[in-house]
């Protein structure tokens, strides 16, 4: 379970997010949903100690990260995988460079279990053929499939995803939302989806949790959105997608 | 209104200094965690290699060229100026001083800085602003240790047998240009430099190569670790990866030799 209790976060002057409290339970997928750089990515950052906040604190499975050194955070931080909006995919390394890459360096394994590993994401992934290709060589759908692989590999309870449908074509977009789903309900994982898309989150997410002006005016049941009065999420419902 | 002029300016000239200890701060705890990484060379000897590689054996080229072209403009000019002297058969003693102990080191410096520098900081600041060194710390991966350390310790290692190659290929030069043009006789030259040259000649010389290994490798990849700002934002820390370490480069130099010469 992932708990922000009272955030907030400045940069400079900016105050990008004022007294925000949010719990993320596992099993569950929940929605972060906000127009663009209102600070939902920051979010995610937070809740894997990347950077600091300037108040409150944040809880992972109950242990206060919150002024916690790197090196200490490691350990917390494998329980989560990241997949990043831009993918972050080692753009030197092949596919299965990529997916093994942390298990090598963090875990150790021995190379057969890493292979053996590896052969599961991408089968699982549908990458089939393409295990020697460079990210550059594969599509956006496919470099986003390979990044929840590599997110995937170490089994982590928690899956945080930035804008996991950004900047891909519908069928793609599509692909990668069952990926998602028929993931919690395989693995039984946990997830936080950062989107601007509404559609993505009545699609998929359990919980919903709408960021504005750097507070969360809405922290509830998807379905729940329908039934709120606040302004903003009723323009958002009706506009589907936020350029904000 | 001019008061409030001076308020202003006197408030950004706070925010500036402030920034620029923030920035200190910073660097130094960057500098100190490559450092303490050290000892996971072992870890990572496959990047030590690679970057062995880019920092040594690739720079030979540039290091050769930049060493040639001093010691031959040293053996031309200072062999000139001798003559007017009469002491031409100075000219050896004059020119191995001169690029064994300031000129050789410095601009091999120099080049370094822009080779090896630039190469780090375009290549790491790509790494940050396309999130790879995020994921690195995302996934519990400490990349200070992983793409730092390896630089720091390459450079450590390599800048020592490239200075030696600067010195060697300098001097020869300067010997070549000694005898063909000024039409010196390399016994003539070659004597006036080997009984001459002191301990501390070599070891102002060799104390620069890791004193420039720091100071480059550290600026160059702290300024990528820290670009943002997209595409234009990878230019802008290389530039001043380069500009910095160079100009550290050449104040390190003067205080090296200063420092040596002085307790020696």
């Amino acid at each position: 379970m992932i708990e922000l209790r009272n955030i907030t976060l400045k940069y400079g002057e900016r105050e990008i997010l004022k007294n925000v409290s949010l719990t993320i339970k596992d099993n569950t997928i929940k929605a972060i949903l906000g127009p663009s750089g209102v600070g939902k990515s920051t979010i995610l950052k937070l809740m894997l100690g990347l950077i600091k906040p300037n108040g409150g604190q944040v809880f992972v499975d109950g242990t206060d990260i919150t002024n916690m050194k790197e090196t200490e955070l490691y350990p917390i931080r494998r329980k989560m995988g990241m997949v990043f909006q831009g993918n972050a995919l080692f753009d030197s390394m092949s596919i299965s460079q990529n997916l093994g890459f942390f298990l090598r360096e963090n875990l150790q394994l021995p190379e057969a279990e890493v292979q053996e590993r590896v052969a599961e994401q991408i089968k699982f992934s549908g990458l089939e053929g393409y295990e020697d290709q460079l990210p550059e060589n594969l599509s956006g759908g496919m470099r986003k499939r390979v990044a929840i692989g590599r997110a995937l590999i170490f089994k982590p309870h928690m899956i945080l995803f930035d804008e996991p449908t950004a900047g891909l074509d519908p069928v793609s977009s599509k692909r990668i939302l069952n990926l998602i789903s028929e993931l919690q309900q395989s693995s039984n994982l946990g997830a936080v989806i950062v989107t601007h898309i509404i559609d993505d989150v009545f699609s998929i997410a359990d919980h919903a949790a709408v960021l504005y002006k750097g507070e969360i005016i809405f922290d509830d049941e998807t379905e729940k959105l329908h039934k709120s009065e606040h302004p903003f999420i009723r323009s958002i419902l009706s506009d589907k997608i936020l350029e904000l | 209104m001019p008061i409030t002029v001076v308020r202003s300016l006197e408030k950004e000239l706070i925010l500036k200094t402030k920034d620029f200890l923030l920035t200190m701060q910073e660097f130094f705890i960057f500098s100190m965690r490559a450092f303490f990484t050290l000892p996971k060379i072992k870890r990572y000897w496959r990047d030590f290699l690679d970057q062995a590689t880019i920092c040594g054996t690739d720079s030979i080229p540039i290091v050769l060229v930049s060493a040639i072209s001093i010691g031959s403009l040293l053996a031309i000019e200072v062999g000139n100026l001798l003559e007017e002297f009469g002491a031409k058969t100075m000219l050896g003693r004059s020119t191995s001083i001169s690029v064994i102990r300031e000129l050789g080191p410095l601009l091999m410096g120099l080049m370094l800085s822009a080779r090896f520098g630039s190469r780090n900081g375009a290549e790491l600041g790509a790494m940050k602003i396309s999130e790879q060194i995020d994921a690195l710390r995302a996934f519990g991966t400490d990349p200070v240790a992983k793409l730092v350390m390896p630089r720091l310790a390459a450079a450590l290692i390599m800048f020592i047998p490239l200075t030696a190659l600067s010195d060697f290929a300098g001097l020869q030069s300067a010997a070549l240009l000694a005898e063909h043009y000024h039409r010196l006789d390399p016994g003539i030259f070659w004597n006036s430099v080997y009984p001459r040259l002191a301990p501390k000649d070599f070891v102002v010389g060799f104390l620069k190569a890791p004193v420039f290994a720091i100071i480059i490798t550290l600026v160059s990849s702290y300024n990528g670790f820290i670009a943002k700002g997209g595409t234009a934002g990878v230019g802008r820390a290389t530039i001043k990866g380069i500009v910095v370490s160079s100009g550290l480069v050449l104040i390190a130099n003067f205080y090296v030799s200063k420092i040596v010469l002085e307790n020696m």
